[in-house]
């Protein structure tokens, strides 16, 4: 057990240091530098040129600015963007709260609804709700979150206030960077629930189609067979027996779904308009700021590892199988 | 990237290997053509393509520049059916050579993805040891990394181009196909018949060319309609985030990342490239769907 868990840690922090290695890699082959940024396109006496480069470490090499990076990283420094004179720290403070208040809510949507459809579904297989769940997962994951953002925006908030004059919806994003009431009084509802729900939707309809597949996969097990022959209730075999059982699975799978998020959360905040850290990381990248992708890209890949490794760990505690054997069998 | 794809792909392993191929890849084709919605994704699909190819050539003119007056036409408009956007260019000038754009890059990257997924998944498979673990680890390693940091170093590194933006969704887009074949080739590799095939004294490149490969195909199969929508998908968020495309290349995620700020009172500008973006990804994803279900013997008799 003890060494599973360490081989397992070991593991991450390996994947997690190459990974932060290529990022610095790749933006520091990005041409232009910091002093660039700040002159312009003007030209600039050498001299002065010369100290700027001195003053934030650019005079030295690739190899010594790369374990300034870490080692500032450890000190919890993700960086200094240069576009704008600020620490990137700073952005992430002002970014978080809204960030993390959207995952929350987006992950209760992604939760709950692919339980809930996906329980029903494979309890009523074959009836139109079944068809229209699978049917639709599919359909929703091929659709991007911002066309899904965009839509919505259109059909729950333009639509109402242009035909019915009823604002359903409160539509302004720009929430108090310190209002850290997760947005759950009223005039923050109104402004959450379509975020929350283009946020959660695409990953709500993989999760619904995972947990029917492996729900009707156990109940073709013989034990539930046995369970309905000796004459239990079929919610009691439904829930106590085949929704456990498959629940294995769909852990495992919300635990890679919620790292990849981030991903949406990126498209989401730009179309609502949401100053979160993934609206930060998509305007800072068009306006080629590298270090601050750099400095948030770092931070979501240490929160994903982060994670990961919580639920490997929960889920050897769950699952006696795994604390045997020395590999994850998913 | 990330894409959502990631829906468990059933290996068609359970079927007799000995039996010919012929029978097998013509139940598929029978199980296929009986699904409606896989049937009904493909013709749109054709459809769109013979958009794509004809459009360009039937609706030719100015789709670049922004004409004088900025008339922002509604849709059904006597002068452009499909309205103008807030520039005044045609729409559907635009959108049939945005809708080339996005069929000729996911054409090239899922040939490269496919091919590159399945020589280094096959490898890892196929000797595992030391080659399975450090693919493996770069794989883990490289799935890590957002892709928005990836789409903005490359541009800054080779320009903008078709070449950058195909090469950024190659390289975060050969990772699942590498895994999955990776998957599949394992479970053929540990099949009695590819022993048989070894104490026959066949060598290791025969072993793979005749055995491995034919039995491991199934989930390419599917990979490769997923692969396709899943490059256009990628290729529209980049454009919208503006790390792809950029204006006045007329792609669909750049049109509609254009219609951001009009939709409210024009909102054809965001409807038009959205609904062709969506019909589009959906055909393909209801043909894999399709696929996927005509491949798997052991939804026979299921549905």
């Amino acid at each position: 057990m003890g060494s599973y868990l360490l081989k397992r840690l070991g593991l991450t922090i390996f994947v997690v240091w190459a990974a932060l290695t290529f990022m610095f890699v790749l933006i520091e082959l990005m041409p232009g530098d910091a002093v660039q940024a700040k002159a312009g396109e003007k030209a600039v006496g050498s001299a002065i040129e010369a100290n700027m480069r001195a003053k934030y470490g650019l005079d030295k090499p690739v190899i010594v600015r790369y374990g300034k990076y870490l080692g500032n990283l450890v000190q919890g420094d993700l960086g200094f963007s240069f576009k704008n004179d600020r620490s990137v720290n700073t952005d992430l403070k002002e970014t978080m709260k809204n960030s993390l208040r959207l995952l929350l809510w987006g992950g209760i949507v992604q939760i709950g609804g692919s339980l809930l459809f996906g329980f029903i579904s494979a309890a009523k297989k074959g009836s139109w709700l079944d068809k229209f769940t699978t049917t639709g997962s599919v359909a929703i994951q091929a659709i991007p979150v911002f066309v899904t953002g965009l839509l919505a925006q259109v059909l729950f908030g333009v639509i109402p206030v242009q035909t019915f004059k009823a604002q359903w919806l409160n539509f302004n994003f720009a929430w108090p960077i310190d209002g850290w009431k997760l947005g759950i009084l009223p005039p923050n509802f109104k402004a959450i629930v379509l975020p929350a729900i283009v946020v959660g939707v695409v990953q709500m309809a993989f999760l619904a189609r995972l947990l029917r597949s492996s729900m009707l996969e156990v109940l073709r097990a013989d034990y539930l067979r046995t369970a309905a022959a000796k004459g239990l209730p079929r919610r009691t075999v439904l829930v106590k027996h085949a929704m456990r059982n498959a629940l294995i699975p769909y852990v495992t799978a919300a635990g890679l779904a919620l790292v990849e998020i981030f991903g949406i959360a990126v498209q989401t905040e730009t179309v609502f308009g949401i100053y979160g850290i993934g609206s930060k990381v998509a305007e800072a990248a068009s306006i080629q700021d590298g270090p601050v992708v750099l400095g948030l890209s770092t931070v979501v890949i240490l929160a994903a590892a982060l994670v990961t490794l919580l639920i490997d760990f929960s889920y050897s505690l769950l699952d006696p199988r795994i604390r045997v054997g020395d590999k994850v069998a998913v | 990237m990330t894409v959502p794809f990631n829906d468990p792909i059933p290996l068609g392993l359970d079927r007799d290997p000995i039996s010919p191929d012929l029978s097998y890849w013509g139940d598929v084709r029978k199980r296929f053509f009986r699904n409606k919605l896989a049937v009904a994704g493909l013709t749109v699909f054709f459809i769109l393509v013979l958009l794509a190819i004809f459009g360009p050539l039937i609706w030719s003119g100015d789709f670049k520049n922004a004409r004088s007056g900025f008339e922002n036409f509604r849709l059904f408009n006597s002068k452009a059916v499909l309205g103008t956007d807030d520039l005044g260019r045609d729409m559907l000038r635009r959108t049939v050579r945005g809708l080339g754009i996005s069929l000729r890059l996911a054409a090239a990257v899922t040939i490269a993805v496919t091919l590159l997924g399945m020589v280094l998944g096959g490898l890892a498979g196929y000797f595992g040891g030391w080659i399975d673990n450090v693919l493996g680890r770069l794989i883990d390693a490289l799935y890590a990394v957002p892709y928005v940091i990836i789409g903005i170093a490359f541009i800054a590194i080779f320009g903008r181009s078709f070449w950058t933006v195909m090469g950024t969704l190659v390289f975060t887009g050969w990772l699942s196909t590498a895994r999955l074949f990776r998957a599949s080739v394992l479970q053929v590799r540990s099949q009695d018949f590819i022993e048989a095939a070894r104490a026959t004294g066949a060598g290791s490149k025969r072993i793979i060319l005749q055995h491995v490969v034919p039995n491991a195909l199934p989930p390419v199969v599917v990979s490769i309609a997923f692969s396709i929508a899943g490059a256009i998908l990628a290729e529209s968020i980049y454009s919208f985030l503006a790390i792809g495309f950029i204006e006045p290349t007329p792609a669909l995620g750049v049109m509609i990342r254009q219609a951001r700020g009009n939709f409210q009172a024009y909102p054809h500008q965001l409807f038009v490239p959205a609904s062709v973006l969506i019909l589009l990804t959906l055909s393909i994803v209801f043909v894999g769907d399709g696929l996927r279900d005509a491949l798997d013997p052991k939804l026979r008799g299921a549905e």
